[in-house]
């Protein structure tokens, strides 16, 4: 029978450090998951993922019993995910101006049989998507991805983020206004 | 009309909004403003976002594989050794407390079982006391009715009045304490020597033999007198009793 995340943790502290390993395959990849959703980047998705389960084996000792683990690996996750963020728009603090770069990674929409107004709209939209992401504060960003992108809920992401169920909720409508703020012209349009 | 704000439109999207679900659907039947706010916030919420590509089957353990290396192990808590942890310690201690208490309660119950009759209780050490007295009373009595039995001058009758004069009041308490107390055959001699000692006490003038023989024979003194021995046999303590039957043993 497999043991419980806190059993594992009690496992870990005495001494036994391959129960971590159970816990990083449990949790790794909805890590990786929410990383990527944040970063858009696999790279940086698979660094940060990385990063947390490190920074998690080492705070281990600080960990509440009364928590759920998920929770508390999220926020580590959330915090390394924020400085990728931080890092990456002091590095290219033009980026957000720039024409849209088609190189991102999965940022391909259309379909192959779209034709080529569908492809330029789609483009558009990927743009102006982006560009809405990276308007974002890091809590609204990463309110936005664990709400609407992986469905968690309001106490979760109040957890993660340490702040109260309201301002993450508040969180989340911020990151929603700017996301249609940006897109609505082209509905105008279209 | 009020109109939607953006906020309830997105706890609308979000399914949020909690009770209040069919309120907001009913207006946005009948209001085509929020109901076009409402499909932008719809557009720009069903807008595609990048899927994290797939992960190979056991990612976990290749991530654990990768950050394992530079990783210590937790020092191990050092192991108790088997009984001197908490629960056994808290049992261990319950069981001494138990024990002492065992041992503490059986001494004072020993003690108890084994003391002498004059400390078991005040109403018994009282009692002891009275009967101490009441023996002393009884051998004055007892060799008053001697005395009565052998009497002879007039000097000597005039001590046996003199005498009986201070046992009566001493015999009237004794006889009343003895009669609350509840024993009839202690209260009933101690009723027939009152009324001797009356007899020889308030006689108005000095007793002469005729009077005595007249005490001695109307009122059985030496009835009174065999009474009274068997009563100082009940009432003589303990040590007594032992001088005594050492005393008929040599």
């Amino acid at each position: 029978m497999a043991k419980d995340d806190h059993a594992l943790i009690r496992a870990v502290l005495a001494g036994e450090k391959d129960a971590y390993g159970v816990l990083v395959a449990r949790h790794g990849e909805s890590i990786f998951r929410v990383a990527f959703r944040i970063t858009e980047s696999e790279a940086d998705a698979e660094e940060i993922v990385q990063e947390t389960f490190l920074r998690g084996y080492r705070s281990l000792g600080d960990f509440d019993a009364r928590s759920d683990f998920r929770t508390w690996i999220y926020r580590i996750a959330v915090n390394c995910a924020l400085r990728v963020l931080s890092k990456r728009k002091t590095e290219a603090v033009v980026a957000i101006a720039e024409e849209y770069d088609d190189e991102r990674p999965g940022v391909q929409l259309a379909h192959g049989g779209a034709g080529p107004d569908r492809l330029l709209l789609d483009r558009e939209i990927e743009h102006r998507r982006h560009a809405a992401m990276e308007k974002m504060t890091a809590d609204e960003r990463l309110a936005f991805v664990l709400r609407h992108l992986e469905g968690r809920s309001t106490e979760e992401i109040a957890a993660a983020l340490q702040v109260t169920p309201n301002n993450a909720k508040q969180a989340v409508f911020r990151a929603v206004q700017k996301m249609r703020r940006s897109l609505a012209p082209l509905w105008v349009k279209s | 009309m009020k109109h939607l704000t953006d906020e309830q439109l997105v706890e609308h999207f979000l399914n949020e909004e909690g009770a209040n679900r069919v309120v907001v659907e009913t207006h946005l039947r009948i209001c085509s403003r929020c109901e076009q706010a409402y499909e932008e916030i719809s557009n720009a919420m069903e807008v595609r976002h990048p899927e994290p590509p797939a992960r190979e089957r056991g990612y976990g353990e290749r991530v654990w594989q990768s950050i394992e290396r530079p990783l210590r192990p937790y020092p191990a808590k050092p192991k108790s050794n088997g009984w001197f942890t908490w629960p056994r310690m808290v049992l261990l201690a319950a069981c001494l407390a138990g024990l002492a208490a065992a041992f503490i309660g059986g001494s004072i119950w020993e003690r108890s079982r084994n003391r002498p009759l004059d400390a078991v209780n005040p109403a018994q050490a009282k009692e002891r006391v009275v009967l101490v007295i009441l023996d002393d009373h009884l051998e004055r009595s007892e060799r008053l009715l001697v005395q009565l039995n052998h009497a002879g001058g007039a000097d000597a009758n005039e001590l046996l009045q003199a005498e009986a004069r201070q046992l009566l009041p001493d015999n009237r308490l004794y006889r009343q304490t003895i009669a609350e107390n509840g024993d009839p055959s202690m209260t009933a001699a101690l009723d027939h020597l009152e009324r001797v000692l009356q007899e020889i006490a308030n006689s108005p003038n000095k007793l002469n033999g005729a009077d005595l023989e007249r005490i001695e024979q109307g009122m059985n003194t030496d009835s009174l007198l065999f009474q009274i021995r068997v009563l100082r046999a009940r009432t003589a303590r303990p040590e007594q009793k032992l001088d005594s039957r050492k005393g008929a043993s040599i």
